[in-house]
């Protein structure tokens, strides 16, 4: 589902634009093609392992459709929340496999959506060189640490 | 300045003197000709009646005479059919409303395009049935000349550049900018041409049908 | 773990930017640039690994917009990433450092990086007279062939660098031009808009720094990928267009119902940009959207276009009293025209009577 930022400026804004009444019925024909994609491509993930990543941005869709995509994918068991550069949403949805990826930047605006069919998106797993720094931080921290506990062990 | 500047710009303007210098020049040439006097005592006299003469030709001669119409119904009716939606097109398309006020200061309400769609393309079809029927029906080919290609080429090119601007088609690879330009060039084609070719007929037609009226009535002949 | 600083992915990580957050900035500058989500490992791969550009900004006859639309943001955006990835050597707005350490400055780093440097540009350049615009008394064409000369690429950012912008503007008054008719033998990327998308400059760059190219461009040297299709295209207005509904003022009930902009001015049909799809302000909305025509901001010539409130269809030579003017100078012509042929007419029939006369 697209989240609405709670900024209240950006609130206020959102409430004029859609006092505008735009109710435009169209559709791009690209919806039921992109199930179909999600589909070949979890089973690919089923039979060889292979991940899938389909920028939601990059398709032409109507006004509307791309909540209406979101909403027929639903949501499963697991949504991860991230915090870099502003927030970022890993959800997977009723289909165990096919996952959406939204990243909002610093102003809550979501800038990238992707459906990832994966076992677990790549922006969940831990990353090694950040795992490396931690690691460096933790061995000084402890370090400093042993320092400072008086030799009694 | 690109080809669309120049179609939005100077091309017009060009175009717009050339339209009211020809106008102004052949209606006022025919107006200010000088015609002998007609010294026979007339038989219907005044300018009331030759008015109402004039009228009168005009409103019968713009139905076919009874006796010919077995032959020319379809030219007549498809004459009719596309002269109409022709006007409609040009005064009620929503993009031409601007320009129409722009030049007169005032504009009316569009019709919607679905409409116009289906009167544009009605009216393509039968300008485009009735100039093949002229180049190959056995008189009309003989009786064709540059002046009547020319003038049927210049009254369908905005229609064919209008449809292809307003679907937003490319034509030869061009985009739709270029396509718009093309559009306007056409029309300003249309401006130079018309004071000069047949397509006169638009101005001295009726007046011409009035002339005649007003003059045969002097003989007490209803035309 | 020893760090690079001169390698970009080392550089952001010492300044605290985790690898999560350098996917998601590649994550959406991938997508930025319409490529292919499996290109994604790729782009990470290349922007860790690139060098840290110099890029040396250039300013000329310009209103600083440009600058305001790339620095305007509130909170940290993924933008930023890039910008303060870079190695932002000399740019007017931004830096510190003023007068002749500043110019000192730019020259050491155009040495130190000769032809390799990215050289950014903004504003029109005079060729009416070399005082309209100098830099520490050294006039704009100069300082711009110096820089060219040593950089690798050119970004002319906003109309007045890529075209000329608002200083071309009738009646030119400074001769200005753009980048382009003053380099000839340099790449150059001409990003339009007055100002440009952030986004789109950001993408740009990255471009660059991702694949060591500048990215396919238009006929009018602007990367195709953001500049393809119309405004009109990817207008969300168009289904009004299409079915002949239009406001026909700013505040009438059209408007409020949100329909096609066409008859208040909006060039979206003959503009080429981004905004009905990325958007401005982080995506919020763009000027349709708010419910103002598209100026036409992306175009050469766009401020000498007619009026903005004047619709397409609508000629833009001249006002009504112009064209009141032809359409005198139409009926003067007309006139004279006919009134000679009159004339001829007498003199011809005069002549006939006289022939008859004397014949009899």
């Amino acid at each position: 589902m697209m989240e609405v930022s709670t900024d209240p400026e950006r609130v206020e804004r959102r409430a004029a634009l859609s006092s505008i009444a735009v109710k435009v019925e169209m559709s791009s024909g690209n919806v039921k093609p992109l199930f179909h994609q999600v589909r070949h491509a979890l089973q690919r993930l089923l039979t060889d392992g292979t991940s899938t990543l389909i920028d939601l941005k990059a398709i032409p869709l109507a006004p509307g459709e791309e909540e209406r995509i979101l909403a027929e994918l639903g949501s499963g068991e697991v949504c991860a929340e991230l915090n870099v550069f502003g927030r970022s949403e890993a959800r997977e949805t009723a289909i165990p496999g096919v996952w959406v990826v939204t990243h909002y930047d610093g102003q809550a605006a979501p800038r990238t959506r992707f459906i990832e069919v994966t076992r677990v998106p790549q922006i969940l797993c831990s990353q090694t060189p950040d795992m490396v720094d931690g690691l460096a931080r933790l061995t000084a921290s402890l370090n400093t640490d042993l320092e400072q506990v008086p030799d009694v062990i | 300045m690109t080809i669309l500047d120049l179609a939005r710009g100077p091309a017009f303007y060009s175009a717009f003197i050339v339209l009211v210098a020809g106008i102004v020049w052949r209606t006022s040439g025919l107006l200010l000709m000088r015609w002998r006097r007609n010294l026979a005592k007339p038989r219907v006299p005044g300018a009331v009646a030759a008015v109402a003469g004039g009228l009168r030709a005009v409103a019968m001669r713009s139905v076919p005479p009874h006796e010919l119409e077995k032959n020319i119904t379809f030219q007549h009716f498809t004459g009719y059919a596309w002269h109409i939606g022709w006007f409609v097109t040009f005064l009620f398309l929503g993009a031409h409303l601007p320009f129409i006020r722009s030049i007169l200061g005032f504009s009316w309400p569009n019709l919607p395009n679905g409409v116009l769609l289906i009167i544009t393309a009605i009216t393509l079809g039968i300008l485009l049935t009735l100039y093949i029927r002229r180049l190959f029906h056995p008189v009309l080919r003989v009786i064709t000349d540059m002046d009547d290609h020319i003038s049927v080429l210049l009254t369908i090119a905005p229609l064919v550049t209008g449809i292809a601007a307003f679907a937003h088609w490319s034509i030869f690879g061009l985009r739709y900018e270029n396509v718009l330009a093309v559009h306007l060039l056409s029309v300003e084609a249309l401006m130079v041409w018309l004071p000069f070719g047949k397509i006169f007929h638009c101005v001295t037609g009726l007046l011409t049908r009035f002339r005649l009226g007003a003059t045969l009535i002097r003989r007490g002949v209803r035309a | 773990m020893s760090y690079d600083d001169s390698r970009l992915g080392d550089y952001l990580r010492l300044r605290g930017v985790s690898r999560r957050g350098f996917l998601k900035f590649c994550a959406a500058m991938t997508s930025a640039m319409a490529l292919a989500p499996e290109m994604l490992p790729r782009v990470a791969g290349a922007l860790e690994r690139a060098r840290r550009p110099s890029v040396i900004w250039m300013p000329f006859q310009e209103c600083t917009g440009c600058t305001e639309s790339l620095t305007r943001a509130n909170a940290p955006t993924l933008e930023r990433i890039i910008f303060e990835a870079i190695s932002l050597d000399y740019q007017h707005t931004l830096q510190a450092a003023a007068g002749t350490a500043a110019e000192q400055a730019r020259q050491d780093a155009m040495q130190a990086n000769y032809g390799q440097y990215l050289l950014i540009v903004d504003g029109s350049i005079p060729l009416g007279n070399p005082a309209f615009c100098t830099i520490a008394g050294r006039s704009s064409v100069d300082l711009l062939t110096e820089a060219a000369k040593g950089a690798k690429a050119i970004i002319a950012v906003g109309t007045c660098a890529a075209f000329g912008g608002i200083p071309m503007a009738r009646p030119d008054p400074t001769q200005a031009v753009p980048v382009s008719e003053i380099i000839r033998d340099r790449p150059i990327v001409n990003v339009s808009g007055c100002p440009p998308i952030p986004a789109v400059i950001m993408a740009v760059l990255t471009h660059v720094l991702t694949f060591g190219e500048l990215p396919e461009l238009d006929a009018l040297g602007r990367p195709k990928v953001f500049y393809g299709e119309s405004i009109h295209d990817r207008c969300y207005r168009r289904p009004f267009y299409e079915r002949g509904q239009f406001a026909e003022s700013f505040d009438d009930e059209g408007a409020r119902q949100g329909w096609c902009l066409f008859k208040l001015g909006c060039k979206g049909p003959v503009t080429y940009n981004a905004c009905a799809t990325v958007k401005w302000n982080d995506g919020t909305s763009f000027p349709i959207e708010a419910g103002h025509g598209c100026i036409g901001c992306a175009e050469p010539g766009f401020w000498d276009r007619g009026g903005f409130y004047d619709a397409l269809s609508v000629p833009h030579w001249g006002t009504l009293k112009e064209l009141g003017v032809a359409a005198g100078a139409g009926v003067a012509l007309g006139a004279a025209a006919s009134a000679l042929a009159h004339h001829k007419q007498t003199v011809a029939t005069r002549r006939e009577q006289r022939a008859e006369k004397d014949e009899t």
